[in-house]
């Protein structure tokens, strides 16, 4: 056996589940457990108690209703990169789908586990943040929002409470002059980000009239750039000005040198993969049409290789 | 702490097993019911040889416990045989389990189980795939020892066969490996460059004349 033993749990609703986490000495829930799993395994982790949520599937949902984009806490990595909404209208997630670990991973890891986990090398928080997206909580007290922009604390650490769990994601709906584009670097297909930087935009007039820019594995968590963001709204989008909000990103970012690059290496990958981010998103906002048909193909060396910098 | 009574349907097979919640699902499969076709490599889920394919999807099981799998239906590469496309080609064996004989899909063959598990939940989905989707669907497998190339193509023969048409000869048996084209692992040039990565010049001189 790999894991120490613990007593498993199958709650059948979100309020006995809640319950549990309430009464039970510092349970730990398990979702996709892709990253539980290994953690249980090395005993970096050694709950008393493990809450299953896989019997929760009212939890099993993408969908929008209400102005908001809704990703239930049971849905895969898998169901965002197959959901027809999210191919419409939310370029940041259909790219950032398949650029998670690999296929298997995929099949069962969950965004909401993705953002519970809160690693800073995690690509779903920096989504999030770039839609200016809420995590949603249940608690002994009931439903509270929490904004991405607060949620994140330090590495594997977040706003929730020890008795609370996500019950979905959610961000504002994306209208058709809206765009977002993730994009990653990884040293090969299936590794963590060495960076990462989304940018969302909504043109009105040909203006951006708002705008976010957050980025991956280079601070303590996932950060949104608001500086960057503030210099690209009212402005009409150009090479220039997304050359500026680039480096703008590149200069509040704080990575750390290590195995994979040097500091100044990531922080110019920022610059780079903001301004291409900023591209794709642009692109998508004045396009009609899926998603996928427009900004760049990162699945494939061909794709990243047609594209100039 | 308790034990938990769970239920796998297993190539067909139904099993009840009485198992500790901390016991994944790959030690239960190899340990409780001697199903050692599905290997352990890595133990961390980065290497996909414990891939089985479950309720239609494939899954790491080091990377699952055996009480989540309960009242799932699994196949291992021990079923592949009794699947209802085997037979198709000119052995008794799955497609692609042919396929990785005749292409030469394996050397040490420790990978290969997960391959196989893999190349399925691609060919239930996608029965025709590019090289492209093909590569992208054993993304979480890792092979140390064929560079992957006639991986490929063991799972485009499966493909070939599962669509009809004639599957390439195997080059092991009709002594083609020698081939140059195929000794020089056949790998897709990384740029259209005439002078580049794959296009080499066996009669490149160094410059400067003669060196003596």
């Amino acid at each position: 056996m790999k894991a120490a033993n613990f007593e498993h749990h199958e709650p059948e609703t979100i309020e006995e589940a809640v319950s549990l986490l309430e009464s039970l000495d510092e349970p730990t829930i398990l979702a996709g457990g892709q990253s539980l799993i290994p953690m249980l395994r090395f005993r970096l982790a050694r709950p008393d108690t493990v809450i299953d949520l896989n019997g929760l599937t009212e939890l099993e949902y993408i969908r929008e209703d209400d102005g908001h984009l809704k990703i239930g806490a049971l849905a895969r990595h898998v169901d965002v990169e197959e959901s027809a909404i999210i191919d419409r209208n939310y370029g940041s997630f259909a790219d950032a789908a398949p650029l998670i670990a690999d296929p298997q991973i995929r099949n069962q890891g969950t965004v909401a586990g993705s953002i519970a986990q809160s690693d800073p090398k995690g690509d779903w928080g920096t989504v999030l943040l770039a839609h200016d997206g809420e995590v949603v909580a249940q608690g002994p007290d009931g439903e509270r929002t929490i904004p991405a922009k607060d949620f994140f604390l330090l590495p594997y650490d977040n706003m929730l409470g020890e008795d609370e769990l996500i019950t979905e994601i959610r961000v504002p709906e994306s209208g058709s002059n809206e765009g977002s584009a993730y994009h990653k670097l990884k040293r090969k297909v299936g590794d963590y980000a060495m960076a990462g930087s989304a940018a969302r935009v909504r043109l009105d007039g040909g203006v951006i009239e708002d705008a976010d820019v957050a980025l991956t594995a280079v601070d303590i968590t996932n950060i949104a750039v608001d500086e960057a963001a503030e210099e690209l709204e009212g402005e009409r989008p150009s090479a220039d000005l997304f050359r500026e909000a680039g480096k703008i990103a590149a200069e509040q970012s704080n990575p750390e040198s290590d195995e994979h690059g040097s500091a100044a290496y990531k922080r110019n990958m920022v610059r780079v993969l903001t301004q291409r981010a900023l591209a794709d998103a642009t692109e998508r906002a004045t396009q009609d049409g899926p998603a996928a048909d427009f900004g760049t193909d990162q699945l494939t060396p061909e794709g990243m290789a047609a594209e100039g910098d | 702490m308790t034990k938990k009574e769970i239920s796998l349907t297993i190539n067909g097979t139904e099993h009840e097993l009485e198992v500790e919640p901390r016991k994944l699902l790959v030690h239960a499969i190899r340990e409780d019911l001697d199903l050692t076709g599905t290997h352990i490599g890595c133990d961390t889920g980065n290497c996909g040889a414990c891939t089985v394919y479950m309720d239609g999807q494939a899954v790491k099981s080091c990377l699952t416990f055996a009480v989540q799998a309960d009242g799932s239906e699994i196949t291992t590469v021990e079923g592949m045989e009794d699947h209802p496309d085997a037979g198709m080609g000119e052995s008794d064996l799955h497609p692609i389990q042919e396929g990785f004989r005749e292409m030469h899909g394996l050397q040490c063959g420790y990978c290969t189980p997960g391959m196989i598990m893999s190349a399925r939940a691609l060919l239930e989905e996608n029965p025709d795939p590019t090289e492209e989707e093909i590569r992208e669907s054993i993304s979480g497998n890792l092979c140390r020892c064929t560079g992957y190339q006639n991986i490929v193509k063991a799972i485009q023969y499966a493909a070939d066969v599962m669509n009809g048409r004639e599957p390439p000869e195997s080059p092991v048996e009709h002594g083609e490996a020698a081939e140059p084209e195929a000794a020089s692992d056949g790998g897709t040039p990384m740029c259209e460059a005439d002078d580049c990565c794959m296009d080499v010049d066996t009669d490149f001189e160094p410059p400067g004349g003669d060196h003596k």
